[in-house]
């Protein structure tokens, strides 16, 4: 085969997963706390040899989340939370501390804030947050403090991550580097971090996506067709 | 092609937050009806370049890798706690509850249920019941000749007869709280079962431990916001659309690939 047809291979793929990331996100654009992925291409050359002809390809080399602030969507959910600003909440999950945005939490039968699979919330010293039984009134303030009928009770840990996150399943993070205590984070009750997928931006990215394939595609026959024709002009002659 | 699988759960997770809001929307005149929400999490990402992974001699790694996600799923439907507004019906056996807490029912297997809505009737030996005829587990029964029912914030219950001024206690109503009212199973007729989840009932005396009070005369209103539902409704609605459109476009992604030869 012709390089010009691995080149558009290459490329052909790398649309093919860009549109994944894409479906991904459209998927979730209603999920709470849920981070806009993107796709980063790049090129890699093949047969830089001194004496040999090189080839660029571009292939899907990462992804980047857009950490971007998701809309606040005012539920007035006693124990729904949510971070203005930078910091993630942090679970206890069985894979270890998971980082999350989505501040759907509730009370396990132990009375400790759980996330809804159960995940203990962690507090500012990291352990699981337990809320008196009998407390008919709690009010989470801004800088995470937990107070029940009056009496502070704990607060609710918010940190930033060391080093580059990686995403988990369930809204969660996992910051194989750690992560520190945030002190200046901003905690809302009664809020939910929604979605920060803008649908405009990725339905765009999507039509440049099937166009770009497309057009791959008219390369490949393109090149094909001239293959064909290069082979009928040998036999002619 | 994985973005169609994509897609197809995006377009279910909001055909089940449709499916939500139209019962929350049909409940919009249930007594003490409290409105659920669907809240949904990412699937699985699939590593096709782990983060961390080491590219050179001297050390240096690869930032964010290549994790693609593979859709979404709806994490949890629970309801709000919510408290409806309270609707003045002066009727005696009309109890609404002011606050947290359920009412304990008898179901005729003998097992417990809990219920807010207090639209309480008298059954024909004068035992207390809710509308479908199960008794509450305080077994109040008003005697025959009681001309007059009396209900305090606290639950006492008091008979009135026709030729005393001053009543006769025939019983207390006790309130049910439990740690985490999202963990009790709905089993419909605004009744709910406690659950490993809920954790267990616990029986107090009305206005005590953080349970509300007893209000007579009043009904709660269901506490589903109809604005709010239709806001929600049309967002689904679109999310469905959007989704619908990475169906065509990777169907169309598709078609180029077989109309290639």
């Amino acid at each position: 085969m012709s390089n010009a047809i691995y080149a558009s291979l290459s490329r052909q793929q790398g649309l093919m997963k860009e549109m994944q990331v894409v479906a991904n996100n459209l998927a979730n654009s209603s999920t709470t706390g849920y981070k806009t992925d993107r796709a980063i291409f790049a090129e890699f050359l093949v047969g830089t040899g001194p004496s040999q002809d090189s080839l660029s390809m571009g292939g899907l080399a990462g992804h980047s989340f857009k950490f971007e602030q998701g809309d606040m969507n005012f539920t007035g959910g006693q124990f729904d939370l949510a971070v203005q600003g930078e910091g993630f909440f942090v679970l206890q999950t069985e894979q270890g501390p998971r980082l999350t945005r989505a501040g759907y939490f509730q009370l396990s039968p132990e009375s400790t804030l759980v996330d809804p699979f159960g995940n203990a919330v962690l507090g500012a010293g990291g352990n699981p947050i337990t809320i008196p039984a009998e407390a008919s009134q709690v009010s989470i303030g801004s800088d995470g403090s937990i107070s029940a009928n009056g009496q502070l009770v704990d607060r609710v840990g918010v940190v930033t991550p060391q080093g580059e996150l990686q995403r988990d399943s369930n809204t969660m993070f996992s910051a194989p580097q750690g992560y520190a205590p945030f002190e200046e984070a901003t905690v809302v009750q009664g809020a939910l971090e929604q979605s920060n997928v803008m649908p405009v931006l990725e339905v765009a990215r999507m039509i440049e996506v099937q166009r770009a394939y497309e057009a791959g595609q008219a390369m490949l026959e393109r090149e094909d067709q001239r293959i064909n024709q290069l082979i009928s002009a040998v036999r002619e002659r | 092609m994985k973005s169609l699988q994509i897609a197809a759960s995006g377009m279910a997770a909001q055909q089940t937050r449709v499916d939500v809001i139209s019962n929350n929307i049909a409940n919009m005149s249930t007594a003490a009806y409290r409105p659920r929400t669907a809240e949904f999490s990412d699937l699985m990402y699939q590593q096709y370049l782990t983060p961390g992974t080491i590219t050179s001699q001297v050390g240096t790694v690869v930032p964010a890798g290549i994790q693609i996600g593979t859709g979404v799923r709806p994490s949890t439907v629970s309801m709000e706690i919510t408290q409806g507004a309270l609707r003045q019906t002066e009727a005696e056996l009309d109890l609404a509850i002011d606050g947290a807490g359920f009412l304990e029912l008898t179901l005729p297997s003998g097992e417990p249920a809990y219920t807010r809505d207090g639209k309480l009737n008298r059954s024909a030996t004068g035992e207390v019941v809710t509308m479908d005829g199960y008794p509450l587990a305080d077994g109040i029964v008003i005697p025959e000749d009681a001309r007059r029912i009396s209900i305090s914030r606290d639950g006492e219950v008091v008979a009135y007869f026709a030729d005393e001024a001053i009543g006769q206690p025939i019983g207390t109503i006790s309130l049910v709280r439990f740690v985490n009212e999202k963990g009790l199973e709905a089993l419909g007729d605004n009744m709910f079962r406690e659950t490993e989840a809920s954790g267990p009932a616990n029986r107090l005396v009305p206005g005590t431990e953080g349970v509300g009070y007893i209000r007579q005369g009043f009904l709660e209103d269901s506490g589903v916001d109809v604005v709010k539902e239709i806001a929600d409704l049309i967002e689904a609605q679109r999310g469905y659309e959007l989704n619908s459109k990475v169906i065509t476009a990777s169907d169309e992604m598709m078609a180029a690939t077989t109309r290639m030869r």
